[in-house]
């Protein structure tokens, strides 16, 4: 228990630590510098150009996989044939190492070599670069994350649909609802536990997706898919500045339970 | 219920904490020393398997031998690069011999004071594994820190143009020896391709993803443009240099023509997905046949000939020296895969020994046969015969040049080098997607950079 | 039981929908399957080859090596997350939801949201912490460290699906005399069994692929297949199709559990009882 506190605990009063000292590999001793790494983080313009990237990409794939995921699994959970292969089907991205799955789509979309980039969409004249046109290569990346982790979203809303017992559609059918209603009022309100977690794990995730992009473009071109993990991967282990990066992780913290606390209030 | 719950908790526990104390202590009689790295499966399979995972009989007498027990453990770099300094940050010394490249690895852990210098084991522990004076120097300075060795090189490589020799014969064309020629050989292969409605070859590969990775190669250019390193004025390349002289940045001077040249290439010449590029795509598009020169980090084609299946690019692939610049430098890409001592290893040398014996001649040796590149840091082992039955005398000749003629030092040694390395990348790949103009990217590096220096102490 | 009936028309535009996605699931999947069978320049070769020479190469390698291990020791973190998941989620999740003060609403999101801190942020000093408990590369470490993350998520889950279950079904058991650890057991359990089943998986699945953790926890005795994958994107070697072959051989027990688990996701077996 002692060991499940403090793997659970100490890194977080670690961060708050480490943020407040000067803390870089190449330079000897830690200083106590108060809230300067916080200070320099903030002011710096990669924090804004991040920012505004981790933005675009966490709303954009929290938004896809949840509708996706809310979709195939009311769908799934329906009597229709075949529903338990293409439920199977479905979950398996999830088990495609991130790694992997960033390289496969790298691989695949490469303009030059790859066998979408390269040979199907020039067949129909598309001829940019997916993965190096600075306006495209977001959308990329936020294609590979919606394949990934499409799979999660359908399992957990998948679980909460089997609380809606099939007799409660029954009633509400006799009293003459439309599917909507059906939806609205019957379904909706009972699996939204299950809707709230859902988001929450999805935001959190999709807030800290370093492998995939970094694997696809490394945060390029430039820095137009640089999300917070990578700025501060590279503020962390290519500038070895332990303390800035500490601070950005707390910051990022700070976000998640600011975003998760409005989610939770505002639907339930 | 919560009683319950309390139980089911507390068993659980105990059982773990049981297991914990059951499961045996690590490591037996013999000393074992911890080897951190990547390259899996690439690095030293006669050793470890074609796996990275087995125990292979060479590596079993060198440690009955020594009476050591060497385990290695692997990532992928990025990873890796979080787990040595983690490491290394804790200082528990797990970690007895890890990975630094010298693209910022030497010189952050070097001055950061993490390493063993190895000059003393160099000196009073001669080993039976190699003959110092068998590596090419250069291979070894670039491991140097202010003439402190931190670390021994195994697969290194220097600047070079690989090219198709059956493409360049059908237009008339030779290797470049200076910028001009090169431009000029860059635009008879694209009009000459485009005249013959080839679309999907490219005249160049060469990689421009944002980072660290293409600042290797860029950095080569501005050596090669200005003549010089030049990040600080009168080409500073340490931290005493830049203070004693009060050297400032220069990314707005010397260094824009090589870089712009860089940019403009890619642009013009590269293939259009350029600016997310790392070393993998330039050894696929040279091994699927998309290309007709790869530069300047030639091992990237080697690595492509142990991929292709097509014969062209098998049968006529040819290696030659990378041309000179308007500064009368030639372009530099200079690495070396390295492996340096843990400061807070408890076994040091015994580590030296397992340190040596990987990076000695048998394996350099192996690696030669094995991958038949010519990327060894030693002399002996470049005119071995597999490597000169493979390439002929001429080129191995050719290779050892370029060696010999390289500046390891082409780019600062100090210890914001990462940092450095990773802006002006990510400036290289701005700049190649049109995002911003080079004189944009230039001045926001010039700004960052004295800003850098100002904070880092250089001019008081 | 009730039935949902649905025109043909609007079965077919369901048909429809689920197979434009499957398209997109799979195609990458199939990709990466044949390039396992070829070699590097096959798999990236256009147009590519669809009637090819299968080479065995990458699974050779794959399981010839020591590499199988990864897979037992995958295997066995997963399987024991979710037994331990089980028992003390089941437990955790059903007292929480029964004790409906307002500090015990929202654990499962404080204890996620710290645990899920950005990895460039909790790499270091969680190698500091489990180096000081001697936990580096056990298996046990790497369950222990999977079960942080997955017990929270488990018991916020599964509290949240039995506060829906009709309080009437256990108050019936009690008035029969049954006591709670009964109720639970023989009631609420069977009633919830498809949601504990696709809790299981989810679980299950999210350990199987755990990076991180695994990662800075292991060294060569502990590694899991993910860990082991990510290994050989090394540089100057890429060995796609090995890569592609673990990750298929990785697709198979998850495929199998889950088509297992499959059977035991039908709703509504108990929940006639009520009435």
């Amino acid at each position: 228990m002692l060991v499940l506190v403090c793997i659970v605990a100490f890194p977080t009063f670690f961060l708050f630590y480490a943020s407040l000292h000067e803390w870089v590999l190449f330079k000897r001793g830690m200083p106590f510098i108060g809230f300067e790494n916080f200070a320099r983080v903030l002011t710096s313009s990669e924090f804004l150009q991040s920012l505004k990237v981790s933005v675009i990409y966490t709303f954009s794939t929290t938004s896809l996989t949840f509708i996706l995921g809310l979709g195939l699994a009311l769908i799934l959970n329906k009597e229709l044939k075949g529903r338990g292969i293409m439920r199977t089907l479905i979950a398996l991205p999830l088990v495609i190492p991130p790694v992997v799955a960033g390289f496969a789509w790298k691989f695949a979309l490469n303009r030059e070599v790859g066998v979408i980039g390269a040979y199907m969409l020039p067949a129909v004249g598309f001829m940019r670069s997916l993965l190096a046109d600075p306006s495209l290569a977001l959308g990329s990346i936020i294609m590979a994350d919606v394949w990934s982790k499409t799979s999660l979203m359908f399992l957990i809303l998948l679980a909460g649909l089997q609380v809606v017992s099939p007799d409660l559609y029954e009633a509400a059918r006799i009293d003459g609802a439309s599917s909507w209603q059906l939806f609205s009022h019957v379904t909706f309100p009972l699996i939204k536990p299950a809707v709230i977690i859902a988001l929450i794990i999805r935001f959190i995730d999709a807030f800290n997706v370093f492998d995939t992009i970094f694997v696809m473009t490394s945060g390029g071109p430039g820095t137009a898919t640089q999300t917070f993990p990578l700025l501060g991967w590279k503020i962390g282990f290519l500038y070895f500045n332990l303390g800035e990066a500490a601070a950005l992780a707390i910051i990022m913290l700070v976000m998640t339970i600011g975003v998760g606390i409005f989610l939770i209030r505002r639907i339930t | 219920m919560s009683k319950n719950l309390s139980k089911i908790v507390g068993l659980t526990v105990s059982l773990a904490v049981l297991i914990l104390l059951v499961s045996p202590p690590a490591g037996a009689a013999k000393t074992e020393i911890r080897v951190l790295c990547f390259a899996q499966g690439f690095a030293w399979p006669e050793l470890f398997g074609t796996s990275g995972v087995d125990e292979t009989e060479r590596l079993k007498q060198f440690e009955e031998k020594e009476g050591l027990d060497v385990r290695i453990e692997w990532g992928d770099e990025t990873a890796i690069r979080q787990k040595v300094a983690a490491d290394l940050a804790a200082a528990t010394g797990r970690y007895d011999l890890i990975l630094v490249g010298t693209d910022g690895g030497v010189q952050t852990y070097g001055y950061g004071g993490f390493l063993e210098p190895l000059d003393k084991y160099l000196e009073e522990y001669p080993t039976e594994y190699f003959d110092p004076r068998d590596f090419f120097p250069s291979f070894l300075d670039a491991n140097r820190v202010e003439g402190t060795l931190y670390a021994l090189p195994y697969y290194s490589f220097g600047a070079g143009v690989m090219y198709r020799k059956d493409i360049f014969d059908k237009y008339g064309l030779t290797p470049p020896k200076d910028a001009d020629e090169l431009y000029e050989v860059l635009e008879a292969l694209k009009s000459g391709l485009r005249g013959d409605g080839i679309t999907d070859v490219y005249p160049v590969t060469m990689r421009g993803a944002p980072g660290e990775e293409p600042t290797l190669d860029v950095a080569g250019f501005v050596y090669a443009w200005a003549g010089y390193p030049a990040w600080f004025e009168g080409g500073a390349t340490t931290p005493d240099q830049i203070r004693d002289k009060k050297a400032m940045p220069i990314f707005t001077g010397d260094f824009a023509p090589g870089f712009s040249a860089f940019v403009e290439i890619s642009q013009e010449y590269g293939p259009p997905g350029i600016a997310t590029h790392t070393w993998v795509d330039m050894m696929n598009i040279y091994a699927m046949g998309k290309a007709v020169i790869l530069m300047p980090s030639a091992i990237n084609a080697y690595a492509a000939l142990g991929v292709t299946e097509d014969e062209n690019v098998k049968k006529y692939t040819r290696f030659a020296k990378i041309p000179t610049g308007p500064g009368g430098k030639q372009i530099q890409s200079f690495w070396t895969f390295s492996l340096g001592m843990n400061k807070d290893s408890r076994h040091k040398k015994e580590a030296w020994k397992v340190l040596s014996f990987l990076m000695g001649k048998e394996s350099m040796q192996a690696f030669a046969e094995r991958t038949q590149w010519p990327n060894v840091t030693m002399k002996s082992v470049l005119y071995s015969d597999v490597l000169v039955k493979r390439y002929g005398m001429e080129e191995i000749k050719l290779n050892e040049e370029s060696i010999l003629e390289a500046e390891p030092f082409y780019f600062p040694y100090i210890p914001e080098l990462n940092e450095y390395m990773d802006r002006i990348g990510t400036a290289t790949s701005e700049a190649i997607a049109k995002m911003k103009s080079v004189d944009q990217v230039l001045s926001g590096l010039q700004t960052w950079a004295l800003e850098t220096m100002l904070r880092g102490g250089y001019y008081k | 039981m009730y039935v949902e009936k649905f025109s043909n028309l609007k079965k077919l535009i369901l048909y429809a929908i689920v197979l434009t996605y499957l398209v997109f699931v799979l195609f990458p999947l199939v990709w990466l399957v044949q390039s396992s069978f070829k070699s590097m320049y096959q798999a990236l070769k256009i147009p590519p080859d669809l009637i090819w020479i299968p080479t065995f190469e990458a699974y050779h390698k794959a399981l010839g090596g020591g590499m199988l291990k990864a897979f037992m020791n995958s295997a066995i973190v997963s399987l024991s997350n979710v037994l331990l998941v089980l028992v003390l989620g089941i437990s955790a999740g059903y007292a929480l939801a029964n004790l409906k003060t307002k500090a015990s609403q929202n654990i499962g999101f404080w204890i996620l949201s710290i645990r899920m801190a950005p990895a460039f942020g909790i790499i270091v000093p969680l190698y500091i912490i489990l180096r000081t408990f001697r936990l580096v590369d056990t298996i046990f470490a790497v369950t222990v460290a999977h079960l942080t993350i997955n017990l929270p998520l488990a018991i916020w889950l599964l509290k949240g699906y039995f506060e829906e279950i009709p309080s009437e079904l256990a108050e019936a058991a009690i008035v029969d005399g049954a006591t709670r650890t009964q109720v639970l057991l023989y009631v609420l359990v069977p009633v919830a069994a498809p949601m504990i089943v696709a809790v299981s998986a989810l679980v299950f699945l999210l350990s199987w692929n755990e990076f991180l953790f695994a990662f800075i926890l292991s060294s060569e005795a502990a590694r899991t297949v993910p860990v082991l994958v990510a290994s050989l994107a090394g540089t100057m070697r890429f060995d796609w199709p090995l890569m592609c072959a673990l990750s298929s051989l990785a697709l198979i027990p998850a495929f199998v559990l889950v088509v297992y688990l499959q059977r035991y996701i039908v709703r509504g077996l108990t929940f006639g009882a009520v009435k």
